[in-house]
């Protein structure tokens, strides 16, 4: 068993606890323990935090690293937002001697050092690497195939880009979260323009609620014409602004579109046999069922 | 070795310049000098606006005579620049060219200094003291001259080897024109019509691969490449490998005593070769066999096997019959010739633009690079000039051209230089589809037009006016119909200042250009240096664009930098001129930094001898000693022997150990020594 | 300097108002602030329209990154920070990716949002997220509902963050103090009722 420290972020924990769930049991059955991370915080949010004041971003995302350091731990995360924050301010801090010496005097107040002992990643990125779990692992761990569905992938911007400040080559057509999903015995589908934003980030869904929310309808008009029966991603932010913002876009905009949104580790753990009960999926604001009745 | 005059006083003038205010906007020249006055041996220090003018020149004559100075220091620029200049002036006033020493204070001092005046005055000191050290001790010493080979080589056989092969070969020089193709013409035979005069490429560069071919001071080594170079300007030895082609000519058939045998290029093996692979020259658009020519008009017309898909099957052996022209056990063969210069050109390589991967190149049917659009447009090209959809081989109507794709880039994948050409030849692609499909509409996607050339800009004018749809915005990013295979083209107009979605039928992107591939191999076999983009890199960006640092070598066309034909043609001739200059000459001088043998300290080890990069050094018999014995002319003066000496036996002139260490000396112990 | 018009008509005074560009009104400093903070070199843009193209804001609204960057050049400070549009952003990061001078103008965004904050000019959703982590430790906090579901499945009612573990929350009020966050926030939200 691997151990990573789990950060858990906002979103996941407090409106979709099913991914905190599955994240856990699945993690478990591909050989990767996640322990707790006592005593995190929200990441915090890079749109709001970062357009504040990005000092205090670096500084509050540095708390939770620190956390993991003093475990001696990696950390691992589920979120495209957590990720950007915890990822990309530990780099940033390891290899800028002038903003770690800054949040280390902020630091220093609450007795704690950033010492950059640790590394960040993504859950679904320690699936796909075959030095740490791998496809083949993957694929042996379900016992339910999701055989005859066709799923599309949302990657999500804060995942994959800035690219050269990432490791995942391609931000334009990347295909490796669709080799996870055709692991679990799904068929990845192709839509037009697939990185498109989702329309969330950067604190827009709070400040226009409307020009977010028609982004997202311009991705269903798209996922629509690929005919997906679900879409996946690996971030519930990304999964509220699709599952509540197609409620949203019924209430503003008069159009239905209802198509199901499950994070990657809901579907992970669909496939190994976790029931929905187990996910919470009642929680999701568009009904899943109809999917479900394709794969159960 | 020159003679060392034991007892000779040392009395140094020293020169500071202004260089108007290059040097005396941060430097105290005044402070410089009267500080050059305080040194030991400092027999007169003065001053001067610009040292390398003839006023300024006069000073060091006049003072040589007047102080009866034994040596010179000018603190100026780099010596690079102006160090002949003043070793003539030390010169005229009667002293031994080689008794004079730069001090750079402006490059390496005023230039990245400016704007701490009190530190760039400190450091120009120093540099001036330094100067005088070695000055004091600096030798008189006589360069040898060397016979210079009649014969030259150009290294690739374009546009720009052909014409500079060409002149040197007018001008009564023999030549070898190498190419590593079997063909010769280039890149610039894969065009179809060249901008502005949209005149058919083929038919302009035909009569000159002809001339190429009948010259009689021409020998043309094609799907030949250069292995190894040894020597200098006026002797340089070239190892060429001629590659394994596995047909013969008609006179290396004779040779074999087949006569009347050799290729006739009649293509009988063509059509019973069973293997069948991508044709490069068609940018794999078009099938080939195994035993091949480019397309039909190829110069020389004779066949190549490939040996890496070649079956063996004999089956063209058979055909060929009495001609005996196919030998599938054919070897490499190497041949080493002596030239006196040599051109670089070398040529160019597409930039691979599908690392680009929001224009989608590879990953979408209906995207093309611009010179496959050469191809599709040309009527010898795989279509007969029917520009197609690859996905369905209909005729695009609306057709967006990418401009800057891949230049003006700083992102790592790309190029931060402009290629340009590709403005001008993507006017012309718009203007070749308003002329040949009805209805068409050319979107062009632009920065910057940059119609710079004789008659360019009235192009761009008259494209305009032919229907052309300009665009100011570059490309965000293509997005593929999976359906109808059309392509979104996304971009900021930003005159308008919207974004915008353009659906086209196709998509040309005029791909950056970079070095070829086999650049790098070359320059480093020839010695010659190349910028951090790759390019050839020229002897001076100004004033001396066909030479390189090393003598001997010159550059014409792209290999030196991305150009268009006439560009590349007026350098091919410049470099010929300049590398036809040593051989009507008929000889040259070495610079004297060569290495001497101390014969009385030499014990005869040995151990420089393979230390020794260019061979120069062997051990002999002397008076009844073993003792190391230098050839001159193959020494470049590196210093590895003199520098490892275990007996200090080994003299290097002009770089001797006391004059290094006097300099070492007089920066670290400052004005006392 | 703009002209100015002392029309007794204020409306008139408006739609004839001075619309050139004069050197002196604008501030030099500025983009080398927005460098500072966004770690881009903002002066580089050749205004290429790259990023507007790659923008998922610019098809449905008046936001133009590349104007942004344009004006940040020119220091064109008041007109950048007094416009709502710099608030469109969603930080995808496509203009990032494919700007062709290497440049992030969505860090330049950033930077510019956060000069805007620095005149207590911030949306009221961005200042409530970072008063909700003041209190809770989370910009998206647990509730009844959701605990029950956590129970339901297996999980703790609280997670394994300040939730379960409030004592850390001194350490984030200490850090958001740090920067005076918490009263700011207060203060702007408060004075716009």
């Amino acid at each position: 068993m691997r151990q990573y420290a789990f950060f858990l972020g906002c979103i996941a924990p407090n409106r979709y606890p099913g991914i905190e769930a599955s994240a856990i049991k699945t993690s478990e059955k591909v050989g990767i323990e996640l322990l707790p991370l006592k005593g995190a915080s929200c990441c915090p949010a890079p749109g709001a935090f970062g357009s504040i004041d990005l000092n205090i971003w670096y500084a509050m995302a540095a708390r939770n690293v620190v956390l993991a350091e003093q475990m001696g731990v990696d950390i691992t995360l589920i979120c495209n937002g957590c990720y950007k924050s915890i990822y990309e301010v530990n780099e940033k801090l390891k290899h800028n001697d002038e903003l770690r010496d800054g949040v280390n005097e902020v630091l220093k107040e609450i007795d704690m050092e950033f010492k950059g002992s640790v590394d960040v990643w993504h859950l679904a990125e320690l699936y796909y690497d075959p030095k740490i779990v791998g496809l083949k692992k993957i694929a042996d761990s379900i016992t339910r195939p999701l055989s005859g569905v066709k799923i599309a992938v949302h990657y999500g911007c804060h995942l994959m880009k800035p690219a050269k400040e990432r490791h995942f080559g391609d931000s334009e057509n990347p295909m490796w979260i669709e080799e996870l999903v055709a692991a679990l015995g799904a068929e990845p589908v192709q839509y037009r323009n697939k990185m498109l934003c989702c329309g969330a980030g950067g604190g827009v869904r709070g400040y226009d609620l409307t020009h977010a929310i028609d982004i997202t309808n311009e991705k269903m008009i798209n996922l629509q014409e690929a005919g997906a029966d679900a879409l996946t991603e690996v971030c519930p932010f990304c999964q509220l602004q699709y599952d509540r913002g197609q409620i949203e876009i019924e209430e503003k905009f008069g159009i239905t579109w209802g198509l199901p949104v499950l994070h990657y580790n809901e579907l992970l753990g669909l496939a190994q046999g976790m029931s929905p009960d187990e996910l919470a999926l009642d929680l999701h604001a568009v009904d899943v069922e109809p999917f479900l009745k394709k794969i159960l | 070795m020159a003679e060392v005059k034991k007892n000779e006083e040392p009395r140094i003038g020293v020169f500071v310049c202004h260089c108007g205010t290059n040097i005396a906007g941060s430097i105290d020249i005044k402070a410089v000098m009267e500080y050059a006055k305080t040194l030991p041996n400092v027999a007169i220090a003065d001053d001067y606006q610009y040292m390398c003018s003839t006023p300024g020149q006069n000073k060091i004559v006049e003072a040589i005579e007047e102080h009866k100075l034994t040596g010179i220091v000018v603190a100026a620029c780099s010596p690079r620049l102006h160090e002949p200049t003043f070793r003539v002036a030390t010169r005229e006033g009667g002293l031994n060219p080689f008794r004079f020493e730069m001090a750079n204070i402006r490059e390496q001092n005023s230039w990245v200094h400016m704007h701490q005046p009190e530190e760039a005055t400190e450091k120009a000191k120093d540099s001036v003291r330094i100067a005088v050290a070695k000055a004091s001790l600096l030798e008189d010493l006589i360069p040898k001259s060397v016979p210079v080979e009649r014969a030259a080589m150009v290294v690739g056989a374009g546009i720009g080897g052909m014409q500079a092969a060409l002149d040197l070969a007018s001008a009564g020089i023999k030549t070898y024109l190498v190419e590593k193709n079997p063909t010769i013409g280039g890149k610039m035979s894969q065009l179809d019509k060249t901008f502005p005069t949209l005149d058919c490429s083929q038919c302009i560069l035909t009569p000159k691969m002809v001339d190429v071919f009948r010259h009689e001071n021409i020998e043309l080594l094609t799907y030949t490449e250069v292995e190894a170079v040894e020597g200098y300007i006026g002797n340089f030895d070239v190892t060429l490998r001629k590659k394994a082609r596995g047909v013969l000519t008609l006179e290396e058939a004779e040779a074999r005593g087949f006569v009347g045998g050799g290729c006739n290029g009649c293509g009988d093996c063509e059509d019973v070769c069973p293997v069948i692979r991508p044709n490069p020259f068609e940018l794999g658009m078009a099938p080939m066999k195994a035993i091949y020519i480019y397309h039909p008009q190829v110069s020389p017309l004779l066949y190549t096997i490939d040996f890496d898909s070649c079956v063996k099957c004999n089956l063209c052996v058979d055909i060929c019959g009495d001609k005996k022209a196919i030998d599938l056990n054919a070897k490499d063969e190497f041949e080493t010739v002596k030239v006196g210069t040599v051109i670089l050109a070398t040529g160019y390589d597409i930039f691979p633009i599908e690392e680009k991967f929001e224009w989608g190149y590879k990953n979408y049917d209906n995207v093309i690079t611009s010179l496959e659009f050469e191809r599709l447009i040309c009527a010898s090209g795989p279509t007969g000039g029917h520009l197609i959809r690859p996905s369905d081989g209909a005729t695009p109507k609306k057709v967006a051209f990418v401009l800057c794709a891949g230049s003006r880039d700083n992102t790592g994948v790309g190029k931060p230089y402009c290629s340009r050409f590709c403005c001008m030849y993507s006017l012309k692609h718009a203007h070749q589809i308003i002329e040949k499909i009805p209805d068409a509409v050319p979107y062009l996607f632009y920065m910057d037009i940059r119609s710079f050339g004789k008659m360019y800009e009235e192009f761009y004018y008259r494209i305009q006016d032919e229907g052309a749809k300009f665009i100011r915005g570059r490309v965000a990013n293509i997005l593929e119909d999976p359906v109808t295979k059309n392509l979104h083209v996304n971009a900021e107009d930003t005159l308008l200042g919207r974004p915008i979605d353009v659906e086209v039928d196709m998509v040309v992107l005029a791909a950056a250009v970079q070095p070829a591939a086999e650049t790098d191999a070359t320059r480093r076999l020839f010695g010659v240096s190349c910028s951090q983009d790759g390019w050839l890199l020229e002897a001076h960006p100004k004033l001396n664009p066909c030479g390189t640092t090393t003598a001997g070598v010159y550059l014409a066309g792209v290999c030196q930098g991305p150009k268009d034909i006439p560009d590349t043609v007026a350098q091919a001739e410049g470099a010929a001129s300049a590398a036809s200059i040593p051989i009507h000459l008929g000889e040259v001088e070495l610079e004297p930094y060569f290495a001497v043998c101390l014969e009385d300290k030499c014990a005869g080890c040995g151990m420089c001898i393979n230390l020794c990069p260019y061979q120069a050094l062997a051990l002999v018999e002397k008076e009844g000693r073993t003792v190391m014995q230098v050839t001159e002319a193959k020494c470049k003066g590196c210093g590895t022997c003199g520098g490892f000496c275990p007996g200090g036996a080994i003299w290097m002139q002009h770089f001797a150990t006391p004059q290094i260490i006097a300099q070492i000396d007089a920066f670290l112990l400052g004005g006392e020594q | 300097m703009a002209v100015k018009k002392d029309y007794k008509d204020k409306k008139l005074a408006e739609k004839l108002r001075d619309r050139k560009y004069y050197i002196p009104d604008s501030n030099p400093e500025f983009i080398k602030e927005v460098e500072k903070i966004g770690l881009t070199a903002a002066h580089l843009c050749y205004q290429c329209g790259t990023c507007t193209g790659s923008c998922p804001s610019a098809p449905r609204s008046s936001y133009r990154i590349r104007l942004f960057m344009r004006k940040a050049i020119l220091g064109l400070e008041e007109e950048i920070l007094t416009d709502p549009d710099l608030w469109l952003c969603t930080t995808c990061y496509s203009c990032t990716d494919r700007c062709p001078r290497d440049l992030a103008p969505t860090d330049a965004i950033m930077a510019m949002r956060n000069l805007a904050a620095r005149r207590d000019i911030v949306p009221r959703n961005f200042l409530k997220t970072t008063q909700l982590i003041y209190q809770t430790g989370h910009g998206v906090p647990n509730n009844d509902a959701n605990r029950a579901a956590r129970m339901k499945l297996g999980l703790e009612a609280e997670p394994e963050t300040t939730h379960k573990y409030p004592e850390y929350l001194a350490g984030i009020r200490k850090i958001m103090d740090h920067y005076g966050l918490k009263e700011r926030a207060d203060k702007i939200l408060a004075e716009e009722g």
